[in-house]
């Protein structure tokens, strides 16, 4: 390849921090009490600390060590929750997490640590409560409306969203106000642009769909911010930029705009900068295209910060930022006689550290880990993760839930996560035959496939997240569900994004479905799941506990109560 | 009027599927064969109804496809660890399909509603509201599904079109018999299938071309006197094309008529016109 990727890779956030596979996290201890992590817990090892901070230089426990050091401050947390009043709204009294693979015999069951939603009372736990909602109420939703991505920037201070009309939208977070320290920052609209307009293939003869299908942050290194938007076809890079100066006094302009005659000026100004409001825009600096033939399913950039990947059905290409009129093509998995096509690739994605790996997942439940060293044309893969078929769960729709619909590494980069119709998958990249961890997202729905095949929700793309210290996952459903994975404790919780339930900062109440058998109250039948109210795009800050939630056409955004 | 017909058969068929598809999850009435022909029919119909879309969504046709190969394979075993199947009304039909070892897609289809009608009249009457749905449905759709599949074999070859002709779907009581002889080739297996991902392709091939410029360019031509010209040839089987459904993809204005011999026309339109465009393009 022309230019070398042998630059050494960067942490991802270039922030004033220390050193160490901890590092992306800025501020590990300023803002400790905001962390998943914020008992003192090493997010690598799980081992407790006490007082709540790490001491300086800490860069992570090596080895997986047990459960064992616990603070005598944690050990009130032990066993079962407090038992809720019949009373009053249940707060997040979890049931043990359903499912999961073999994995850890050596772990010892631990109390409840703040995990992914807290416990009735006590002062170290957290709930999720809500903190804003985006976008319009009516019931009629434009098509146009639709979201289809969400993604945070590498600060957590910026939300990007970009919906099926080609429409970006980024919030930022406002600067926490002293007065109220209870609620922290605010996501304000910042910028809107229109990315994509719809195309017209005349080859082909069809409309070449608008609709953002992903973005992607770069990392920021200047005052301006970069993302990457893609639709089927053409990926943009845009730069978003502030500006709140404008010069004034030029010499061959007039205020107005009018060109001054050259023969008419007898004396030289400098301009001079004035103050204006703050105006953000948006300018789209790259246009890469014509590389695709099939429709653009993932872009991911690189950890050495020049290049990206961007992935179809079929195929793969490796991209320079610089370079908009060329792209390499990694992977192609295009058989030579179309009628023999039995797999599609359905995302991929880059090491978070190691700039020459990445993996790309299929609609056989397989991913493949490839490293870009080994050849120019990365066909044959380095590890290949699959899980054997139980043989007790076969259907005719065995195949159509195996297909994944996301990937996504741990931020430790030791981890992968996927996501097909059913479960979530933690993969271990050193263990190719099983995952480490599964988690059912909504098993009662293994009954109804038939149904859900019939109208096509089967072929729904759920995305999953990791939150920034990796002990949680989460993930969407239907009827507005969306599901949250603690790792350490498996405990997992259902929680619903409703308009009933956005009154500011009102806890959320978790949701459960009832799968047979007398409904209890409060919670819903399988039948009467809304499957047009669907939960496909979810964000988490990569630092702190707030959530961003796509329900159709309206942006939710949850954060942790601070008790 | 064939218009309106097809639209209330449509969604009675919806009907039908979802009322089949629920009976499917609570698995009550449905015996496994049954349950295996429904979704071979929910996969045909929805593949069949991606054809029609502009652009088909790769990622699901080769899902679907997927599920119908493995349904396919499921069949095709059962029938060849089958030797003989008896039944009292359509002995004819049992024999028929069970010789033949190489047949492709269609063949197995068609054997398989012959399989669920013998197996069926035993039983008929407690299943009947849901197996005659599910018949009612596998008889016309599973048809034109086949037909349209195959339709497209013809247009997918480049070459002369192939010397066999398919019978219409309706007859299938009558002619397994030319369907099994008729679809050895092994090349044609499970072409049907995946005949879908053909069109996926940015092809520079002339018969993309040809696709192409006949329905740009040509559309003003009038061929009405060759129409007229040819006449009905007596071996052409009735065959009804349900063309205002199928074949968008590689449709010419001269086909979307009704008659009977508008397939015979096609073709030859498209060696008149494939000549034109030789002349043209220059190669």
């Amino acid at each position: 390849m022309p230019f070398s990727l042998s630059q050494p890779s960067r942490s991802r956030n270039p922030a004033p921090s220390k050193p160490g596979p901890h590092s992306s996290q800025p501020g590990f201890n300023s803002v400790s009490k905001y962390f998943m992590s914020a008992r003192g817990r090493c997010p690598q090892s799980q081992h407790v600390e006490e007082a709540g901070v790490f001491p300086e230089g800490h860069t992570g426990c090596s080895a997986r060590e047990p459960r064992q050091h616990l603070s005598p401050s944690q050990s009130r947390l032990t066993g079962a929750l407090p038992a809720q009043d019949s009373g009053s709204s249940p707060a997040a009294r979890w049931p043990p997490c359903s499912g999961g693979a073999g994995g850890e015999p050596t772990r010892v069951p631990s109390p409840p640590p703040p995990g992914v939603a807290g416990g009735a009372g006590g002062g170290n736990d957290f709930q999720w409560c809500f903190s804003q909602v985006k976008g319009a109420i009516d019931e009629d939703v434009a098509e146009a409306d639709i979201i289809s991505t969400v993604e945070f920037n590498y600060s957590g201070d910026l939300l990007a969203t970009g919906d099926k009309g080609g429409r970006v939208v980024i919030f930022q977070r406002e600067q926490e106000n002293k007065s109220r320290p209870h609620s922290r920052g605010e996501y304000n609209v910042y910028s809107t642009f229109q990315s994509h307009e719809p195309e017209f293939d005349y080859l082909k003869s069809l409309e070449i769909e608008e609709k953002i299908n992903k973005i992607r942050w770069l990392p920021q290194q200047n005052a301006a911010h970069f993302l990457l938007s893609t639709n089927d076809k053409t990926i943009k890079l845009w730069k978003i930029s502030e500006r709140d100066k404008r010069a004034e006094g030029y010499n061959l302009k007039d205020e107005d705009g009018r060109l001054r005659d050259p023969f008419r000026i007898t004396a030289l100004r400098v301009p001079i900068l004035k103050p204006m409001d703050l105006m953000v825009e948006a300018s789209p600096r790259r246009i890469f295209a014509n590389a695709h033939t099939y429709h653009i399913n993932s872009i991911s950039v690189n950890s050495d910060h020049e290049t990206y990947l961007s992935a179809d059905d079929l195929r793969i290409n490796l991209w320079h930022l610089e370079i908009t009129d060329r792209s390499f093509n990694i992977v192609d998995i295009k058989p030579a006689n179309m009628e023999e096509l039995t797999e599609v690739i359905t995302a991929a994605e880059f090491h978070p550290h190691h700039c020459n790996v990445f993996v790309y997942s299929s609609s056989k439940g397989t991913i493949r880990l490839c490293d870009m060293r080994s050849s120019a044309l990365c066909d044959r893969h380095s590890k290949f993760f699959e899980e054997p078929e139980d043989p007790s769960s076969r259907s005719f729709f065995s195949e159509i839930i195996s297909s994944i619909s996301d990937v996504k590494f741990s931020h430790s980069g030791r981890y992968m996560m996927t996501r097909d119709y059913l479960s979530v998958k933690v993969w271990d990249l050193n263990m190719e035959n099983r995952p480490v961890e599964t988690y059912q997202v909504h098993e009662y729905l293994r009954s109804k496939l038939c149904s859900l095949y019939e109208n096509d929700c089967i072929f729904d793309k759920f995305e999953c997240c990791w939150n920034g210290s990796d002990s949680a996952i989460m993930t969407g459903s239907y009827n507005n569900f969306f599901r949250m994975f603690d790792r350490n404790t498996r405990r997992d919780i259902t929680l619903e994004a409703s308009r009933e339930s956005s009154k500011p900062r009102a806890i959320l109440k978790p949701r459960k479905v009832c799968t047979g058998g007398k409904r209890k109250k409060d919670e819903i039948s399988v039948d009467s799941l809304d499957f047009n109210k669907k939960i496909l795009h979810t964000a988490w800050h990569p630092t702190e506990n707030i959530i961003a939630v796509a329900a159709t056409n309206n942006l939710y955004i949850f954060q942790d109560k601070i008790n | 009027m064939l218009g309106r017909g097809l639209k209330r058969k449509l969604s009675d068929y919806e009907e039908n599927m979802a009322g089949l598809s629920s009976a499917f999850d609570s698995s009550r009435n449905l015996t496994y064969p049954l349950k295996r022909q429904l979704v071979l029919n929910m996969c045909l119909t929805k593949l069949q109804t991606y054809k029609m879309l502009v652009e088909p969504d790769l990622h699901r046709s080769v899902l679907i496809a997927n599920t119908v190969r493995q349904i396919q394979e499921e069949m095709r075993q059962e029938t060849s660890q089958q030797p003989v199947n008896v039944c009292n009304g359509l002995g004819l039909h049992s024999q028929n399909y069970t010789g033949v070892d190489s047949a492709g897609i269609s063949a197995q289809l068609l054997s398989g509603v012959n399989q669920q009608e013998s197996n069926c009249c035993d039983s008929r009457s407690a299943e009947e509201p849901i197996e005659n749905g599910l018949l009612m449905v596998s008889d016309d759709d599973m048809s034109s599904a086949i037909s349209s599949i195959l339709k497209d074999l013809d247009f997918m070859e480049d070459i002369s079109p192939p010397t066999c002709l398919v019978p219409a779907g309706d007859d299938q009581p009558k002619s397994p018999e030319n369907v099994g002889l008729k679809l050895e080739d092994d090349r044609q297996e499970l072409k049907g299938a995946e005949c879908v991902f053909g069109s996926f392709e940015i092809s520079n091939s002339t018969s993309y071309l040809k696709d192409l410029a006949i329905d740009d360019i040509f559309e003003d031509i009038d061929t009405s006197m060759y129409d007229s010209d040819f006449c009905c040839p007596p071996q052409m089987p009735s065959r009804v094309p349900s063309a205002t459904t199928e074949e968008t993809l590689k449709t010419f204005p001269t086909c979307n008529s009704s008659s009977t011999n508008s397939i015979q026309i096609c073709r030859t339109d498209l060696s008149e016109l494939d000549h034109i465009m030789e002349i043209l393009v220059g190669s």
